[in-house]
């Protein structure tokens, strides 16, 4: 018995262990200088992780607004596109025929290059305001929206019809109106489906808001910054950027496992 | 009669309704910008009018039209995504049978495969468009991460998705590690591996695109931001934003007429029914 749970044990540690040391040759590698003759590149494209950090700390207060940024459209849009996606859903689940046809089109949306979607969205959101950095952040949130609601819709209408066998026969039993039907049982089945559509629509709603800040008119938000520091070979800068980028997107991840953990776990 | 209903009892046919209502709703707004925009095929152009624009003859730039332009740009962009494509799935599919023999090896690669995931790759475009130089080679080389991580995750997935009782005939079987493979583990995890492109195949597009927007030169997307500047009609805006759209879902439905042409365990789930 005991073996059996050291060697459990061991096998946990060497889970957490064997990456991070990964990690370490990793970024040693990168430090001295053994990563730029890897891929033939130069301290200057691909500057040192010292001097990277460097510049995280000497120009934080100009990151951290851009952060904000992209963070408010990522965050807004993913809502939105989460909301709306569910709604979707709800009336595909209950207009069954019709809906699943629409279902059909939503998620081929999901297609749809970004790269494509955006500057017609930006085209379409002209005239909702006469202030550009307005307009601009109204566009990139309709982008997310839309980028985020394929997903939801899929996942939760998959939640909302996938019932647990005999669950729909018992309701009848009770004598449940449709209404009582979805509050009690379809509704709380589809919560793990919204968790499933979230770990894909997290790490979305944030590549989305990066590359519609490529197209979009007012020069903000991190991917829009990433860009214009390698259009003036500025690297490092850039390269800070891209490290802010990856800090955000495993944060919010992070954020949406706890959540689930804790939310899921209420449950059972 | 029967026929009849049997139409519209379809999904098919529902989707088809939905078609419909889009392109009803499109017009309705061309027709609405047509009198209040002074240049209409900026904001929202007549269906007819992007149908025309591939259709006609007319020479756009001294010696190609609108979809001669169109064609060329995109075999540029979309044969780099197919290489990258390419090349992401091999790299994925060995990553993910190197992890299933290797326990040491997926202990330390797993953690990385999910970060991969999680961070923008997209954004990083442009410093791998620096760091190679070369702005075909960064599009297969996007491509090919972007397919990579889907590809890996989800035959990996498969592989662990072998039941117990399986492994236990095989082991009854004695079967060696090679057979083992060859005879069980690698069929049984292709429906999983397939659902990997599927996932990858509209964003392996999506990033040579995205890519081509970086810099100058032959490329769909470098010619989406010319014309969007007004360096030539804007209807070859559209031609490009309908064509890439199309492509990016036909590719996702490619995928899945070759998983039905190759595996037959598809047409027996289909006899089943």
């Amino acid at each position: 018995m005991s073996a059996k749970m050291n060697s459990k044990r061991r096998s946990a540690v060497q889970s957490v262990l064997l990456p991070v040391a990964f990690g370490g040759v990793l970024i040693t590698a990168w430090q001295t200088g053994l990563l730029h003759k890897l891929l033939n590149t130069d301290e200057y494209v691909l500057p040192y992780p010292t001097r990277i950090l460097t510049i995280i700390s000497e120009n934080t207060d100009k990151i951290m607004e851009n952060v904000w940024a992209s963070l408010e459209v990522a965050l807004l849009g993913l809502l939105f596109g989460s909301v709306i996606g569910y709604l979707i859903a709800v009336f595909a689940a209950s207009f069954r025929k019709l809906g699943s046809g629409g279902l059909t089109i939503v998620s081929s949306f999901n297609a749809i290059p970004i790269v494509a979607l955006a500057p017609v969205i930006i085209n379409w959101t002209k005239d909702v305001s006469p202030q550009a950095d307005v307009r601009s952040m109204v566009a990139k949130i309709v982008i997310v929206t839309i980028v985020c609601m394929a997903s939801m819709s899929v996942n939760a209408y998959r939640g909302l019809t996938e019932l647990p066998a005999f669950s729909q026969d018992l309701m009848k039993t009770y004598g449940a109106g449709k209404l009582t039907e979805f509050r009690k049982l379809r509704l709380p089945n589809s919560i793990p489906y919204i968790f499933t559509a979230l770990r894909v629509s997290v790490p979305v709603s944030i590549i989305s808001a990066l590359v519609s800040e490529y197209f979009a008119e007012y020069v903000i938000g991190v991917g829009r910054q990433i860009r214009e520091n390698i259009l003036i070979a500025q690297y490092s800068t850039a390269w800070a950027y891209i490290l802010v980028a990856c800090v955000i997107g495993i944060a919010m991840y992070a954020i949406l496992i706890a959540a689930e953990a804790i939310v899921l776990k209420k449950r059972r | 009669m029967k026929l009849v209903r049997k139409i519209t009892n379809s999904k098919l046919f529902f989707t088809f309704i939905w078609i419909a209502a889009l392109i009803i709703v499109w017009e309705i707004f061309a027709y609405q910008v047509e009198q209040t925009k002074r240049t209409p095929e900026n904001v929202l152009p007549h269906l007819s009018g992007v149908v025309d624009s591939i259709t006609s003859d007319k020479k756009i730039n001294g010696s190609q039209t609108a979809f001669q332009m169109v064609m060329e740009n995109a075999g540029a962009t979309l044969s780099r995504a197919a290489i990258g494509y390419v090349i992401g799935i091999a790299l994925g599919f060995i990553l993910a049978l190197i992890m299933s023999l290797s326990g040491i090896v997926e202990k330390v690669v797993f953690p990385y495969l999910m970060l991969i995931q999680i961070i923008p790759i997209l954004g990083m475009a442009p410093i791998i468009n620096a760091i190679t130089k070369d702005i075909a080679v960064s599009r297969i080389v996007i491509a090919a991460i972007l397919t990579f991580y889907p590809v890996a995750a989800n035959t990996l997935a498969g592989f662990k998705a072998v039941r117990r009782e399986s492994h236990e005939l095989m082991y009854s079987y004695s079967a060696s590690k090679f057979q083992l493979y060859t005879k069980m583990m690698i069929p049984s995890c292709i429906p999983y591996f397939f659902t990997g492109l599927k996932i990858s195949a509209p964003m392996a597009i999506t990033a040579s695109i995205l890519v081509d927007t970086l810099q100058g030169g032959l490329g769909l997307g470098c010619l989406l931001s010319q014309s969007l500047k007004g360096a030539m009609t804007r209807y070859v805006f559209w031609d490009i934003v309908f064509f890439s759209a199309i492509i990016g879902i036909l590719s996702f439905y490619f995928i899945g007429i070759i998983e039905k042409l190759l595996c037959p365990y598809k047409k027996l789930e289909q006899k089943g029914r």
